[in-house]
C-alpha cells in the first residue's frame, strides 16, 4: 500500500535521506528505529508533505498513486495520517469541532455528505474511551495547555476518529510514562486490521512491547541499515545503535 | 514628501463663514462654534511632524473638495438591522432622518432624541474638554449639525439596546455627527453605534459618554465606512464611582479610520474594558489612539486591541495608561496583539505607561506575528484545505474580540461578516471556540 523507492530528501540543502526503500502492505505494522539524527522524523514529514522537505530522488506511492505530487491535505483525504512528534497548539480552535471539520473535509473529498451530528458524537464518545480521554479536552482549544501525554493521546484520538488507511506515528512514545504509553498502544492496537497499515517511528524499543510490529527497520544516516522481524528490536535494546555508527562521516560529525 | 498641509486654513475659514451665515441659532451656540473653530485654527491641520499624527497619513485627502453636508435620500435596506433594538436613530450626513428612525415608548424620565428635536436647550456642543488637543473634534465643535442624545435618569435600566446609525452618502462631503450618552447614577444602557456609507466622504464624529455613580454602559462602535471614506473620530468617556463600561470597537471599513479615545476614571472603583479589533486589507489604515486616565483609587481598566492586516494594510495602536498620584490600587492592563498576513502590512504598536502612584498593578504587552506555518500544516495534515486552514487560524485569532460582545445578534452578524471576509467555509465556523 505504501511503496517507498530509493528516496532521497534534503532539508535546507542538507541531505538527510540517502535512498530509502520500504514496502508496506495492508495489515502490516512496520517499525522504524534509529539513533537521533538518522532521518526518522524527516521520513515522517516527507510522507506527510511538510514544506521544506525536498525530495531530490526516488518515489513514494500510496495505493499506486504518486504521493509526492499531492498537497498535504490531499494525502490526508486519501487516507494518510501523521501522528505528530510535536503536536501544535492552536488557540481558538476547539478540539472537537476541528476534528469534525477534518472529518467533513475528508468526506467532501470523497463526495460524501457531511457527517450526521449524532453519528459523529457517538463515534467521538466511543473513541474517547479508547484513549481514556477526558471530555473536557474536547471543548478546549486544540492541544492548548495539554500536557505532553495529553497531546500524544489527542493524536491517537484524532487517528481513531479519522480512521485513516495508513498511519505514521512519529515518536508518539516520547515523553510518555508507562500508563500513557499503554493507552496510546491500546489505541493503535484497536485500529489494527487487515486493511490498515502503520509505520511506527521510535527511538526506543519500549513502545514495541505494546505495539508488536511485523517488521523492524534500522535507519542510520538516512538509509535502512538492517531489516528484520520483531526480535530485531530486542537486539537493538541490548546492543544499542553503536554497531551502526561506524560510518566515517557521522563519526566526524560526532567528534566535531 | 508631498504631504504638505492638505487642507489650508483659509479654506476652512471660508467654509466656516459660509456655514455660520446659514445657521439661525442662539448667540451662545454661535459663540461655542466660534470657540471651537478658534481651537482648530490654533491646532492647525495635523501633519506627520506632530508626534500624535506621525503614523496617520492624511495625504489621501489631497484633491478632495470637502463639500458642506446636504440632505440625501437613503434606502432603508442599506441600513443594518439589529433585531433586539427597539430604539433606532438614523443620521444621514450628520442630519437626523426621522423617516428611517424608529422610537418606542421610553420609560419616564428617559430622553432619546436628536439634538435638533430636543425641546430642551442644547448642551454645549464643544463640551468634550478632554479632546481639546484633537483638531477634528474641534472641527466637529465648529461644524456639527445634529446628533443623538441619550439620557437615562437615575436608576433606569434599559434592557434593550439602542442603535444609532450614522450614514454618509459620499460626494466628497464632510460630515460631523455627534453623540451624547449620559447615564445618571445606577442607570444602565447598551448602545450600538454604526458607521456606514457609500462613495467618498470625510467623517469626523465626536461621542461623549458620561456615567454617574454605579452606572453601566456597554458601547459598541461598528465602523463599516465605505472603502473610500476617511473617518477621524473621537470619543470621550468619563466614569463616576463604581461605574462600569465595556467598549467594543470593531473596525472593518474606511480608507483611513482613526479613533482617539480619552477615558477618565473619575471615581473610586470605576472599571472599563476597551476591546478593539481592526480588520484591514488592501490599502486600508486603521488607527486607535487610546488614553486611560486613572484619577482615583481602586480603578481598573483593560485595553485589549487586536488587528489582522492583509495586503498593504496599516494599523496603529497607541495606548496610554496614565495613573495619577492618588490613584492607588489601580489595576490597569493593556494588550496589543497583531497578526500580519502579508509582508507589506505594517503595524505600529506603541504601548505607554505613566504611573505616578506607587501601589498599583499595571501591565502591558504587545505581540506581532505572521500565521504559524506549523499550525497551518497541522490543519492541512488532517485534511483541511490550505486556504480554509489559514482562514480558520485568522478567525481563531480574531474570535475572542468578537466573543467579548454579549449582544448576540450583533456578535453573530459580525461573526458572519468576518467569516465572509476570510472566505471561511460555513462548516468550519463551528470549529471555532464560541
Amino acid at each position: 500500500m505504501l511503496e517507498i523507492h530509493n528516496l532521497h530528501a534534503t532539508v535546507e540543502g542538507r541531505e538527510i535521506l540517502n535512498g530509502i526503500d520500504l514496502h508496506i502492505r495492508p495489515g502490516e505494522v512496520h517499525a522504524i528505529m534509529g539513533p537521533n539524527g538518522s532521518g526518522k522524523s524527516t521520513l515522517a514529514n516527507v510522507i506527510a508533505g511538510r514544506e521544506g522537505y525536498v525530495v531530490t530522488e526516488g518515489s513514494i506511492t500510496f495505493d499506486g498513486k504518486n504521493l509526492l505530487e499531492m498537497e498535504p491535505e490531499t494525502r490526508a483525504c486519501e487516507g494518510l495520517f501523521l501522528a505528530f512528534q510535536y503536536p501544535v497548539e492552536i488557540p481558538g480552535v476547539a478540539n472537537l469541532y476541528f476534528l469534525k471539520a477534518a472529518v467533513n473535509a475528508v468526506r467532501k473529498y470523497r463526495g460524501e455528505p457531511p457527517v450526521d451530528a449524532m453519528d459523529f458524537w457517538d463515534l467521538v464518545h466511543e473513541r474517547m474511551e479508547l484513549v481514556k480521554m477526558d471530555e473536557s479536552m474536547l471543548k478546549r482549544s486544540v492541544n492548548e495547555g495539554f500536557s505532553g501525554g495529553e497531546k500524544k493521546r489527542n493524536e491517537v484520538f484524532q487517528m481513531a476518529v479519522l480512521q485513516p488507511r495508513f498511519a505514521v506515528l512519529d515518536e508518539t512514545d516520547s515523553g510518555l510514562d508507562i500508563d500513557a504509553l499503554r493507552v496510546v498502544a491500546d489505541g493503535v492496537n484497536a485500529l489494527r486490521g487487515p486493511e490498515r497499515g502503520f509505520l511506527v517511528i521510535t527511538h526506543y524499543q519500549r513502545l514495541l512491547d505494546y505495539i508488536v510490529p511485523d517488521h523492524v527497520h534500522v535507519l542510520v544516516n538516512g538509509r535502512i541499515a538492517r531489516s528484520g522481524g520483531k526480535e530485531l528490536a530486542l537486539e537493538l535494546e541490548e546492543q544499542g545503535y553503536a554497531l551502526y555508527n561506524e560510518e566515517p562521516g557521522r563519526a566526524r560529525r560526532a567528534a566535531a | 514628501m508631498t504631504v504638505a498641509a492638505v487642507v489650508p486654513i483659509d479654506f476652512w475659514r471660508q467654509r466656516f463663514a459660509d456655514f455660520l451665515a446659514q445657521r439661525h441659532e442662539s448667540a451662545a451656540s454661535r459663540h461655542a462654534r466660534q470657540a471651537a473653530f478658534e481651537r482648530f485654527e490654533a491646532l492647525g491641520w495635523p501633519t506627520r511632524h506632530q508626534e500624535a499624527w506621525r503614523f496617520t497619513d492624511l495625504s489621501g485627502l489631497n484633491g478632495w473638495t470637502l463639500q458642506a453636508a446636504t440632505d440625501a435620500p437613503v434606502d432603508a435596506d442599506a441600513l443594518p438591522t439589529l433585531e433586539t433594538a427597539h430604539h433606532r436613530m438614523v443620521f444621514v450626513n450628520g442630519r437626523f432622518a426621522p423617516g428611517l428612525s424608529q422610537g418606542n415608548l421610553l420609560p419616564a424620565g428617559a430622553t432619546m432624541t436628536s439634538f435638533s428635536q430636543n425641546p430642551l436647550p442644547n448642551p454645549s456642543p464643544a463640551g468634550a474638554a478632554a479632546l481639546e488637543q484633537h483638531p477634528f473634534a474641534a472641527l466637529n465643535g465648529a461644524f456639527w449639525e445634529d446628533g443623538a442624545l441619550i439620557h437615562l435618569p437615575r436608576g433606569l435600566v434599559l434592557d434593550t439596546p439602542i442603535q444609532v446609525i450614522f450614514y454618509a452618502t459620499g460626494g466628497d462631503m464632510a460630515v460631523y455627527p455627534r453623540l451624547s450618552v449620559v447615564l445618571e447614577d445606577g442607570a444602565q444602557a447598551s448602545v450600538v453605534v454604526e458607521y456606514r456609507g457609500q462613495g467618498r466622504y470625510f467623517n469626523a464624529p465626536v461621542a461623549e459618554l458620561q456615567l454617574g455613580q454605579g452606572a453601566t454602559l456597554t458601547y459598541h462602535q461598528i465602523q463599516q465606512e465605505s472603502a473610500q471614506a476617511f473617518h477621524l473620530g473621537a470619543i470621550q468617556l468619563q466614569q463616576g464611582r463604581d461605574s462600569q463600561t465595556q467598549m467594543h470597537l470593531m473596525s472593518f471599513g474606511g480608507q483611513l479610520a482613526r479613533t482617539d479615545i480619552e477615558t477618565l476614571l473619575d471615581g473610586e472603583h470605576a472599571q472599563c474594558l476597551l476591546n478593539g479589533l481592526t480588520i484591514g486589507r488592501e490599502n486600508q489604515a486603521g488607527n486607535y489612539y487610546v488614553r486611560v486616565n486613572h484619577a482615583h483609587p481602586h480603578g481598573s481598566s483593560q485595553q485589549s486591541f487586536k488587528s489582522v492586516l492583509d495586503d498593504k494594510a496599516r494599523a496603529v495602536f497607541d495606548g496610554m495608561i496614565h495613573v495619577r498620584p492618588h490613584a492607588q490600587k489601580t489595576d490597569a492592563r493593556q494588550s496589543s496583539r497583531n497578526l500580519l498576513l502579508s509582508k507589506q502590512a505594517v503595524i505600529h504598536s506603541n504601548p505607554r505607561l505613566e504611573i505616578l502612584a506607587d501601589d498599583v498593578k499595571c501591565g502591558h504587552g504587545s505581540t506581532t506575528g505572521f500565521l504559524d506555518p506549523n499550525a497551518e500544516f497541522y490543519l492541512r495534515a488532517r485534511g483541511i484545505p490550505a486556504a480554509q486552514a489559514r482562514a480558520m487560524l485568522v478567525y481563531a485569532f480574531a474570535n475572542d474580540s468578537l466573543n467579548a460582545m454579549t449582544l448576540t445578534p450583533l456578535r453573530e452578524r459580525l461573526t458572519r461578516l468576518l467569516a465572509d471576509r476570510l472566505a471561511l467555509d460555513g462548516s468550519m465556523i463551528e470549529a471555532l471556540i464560541p
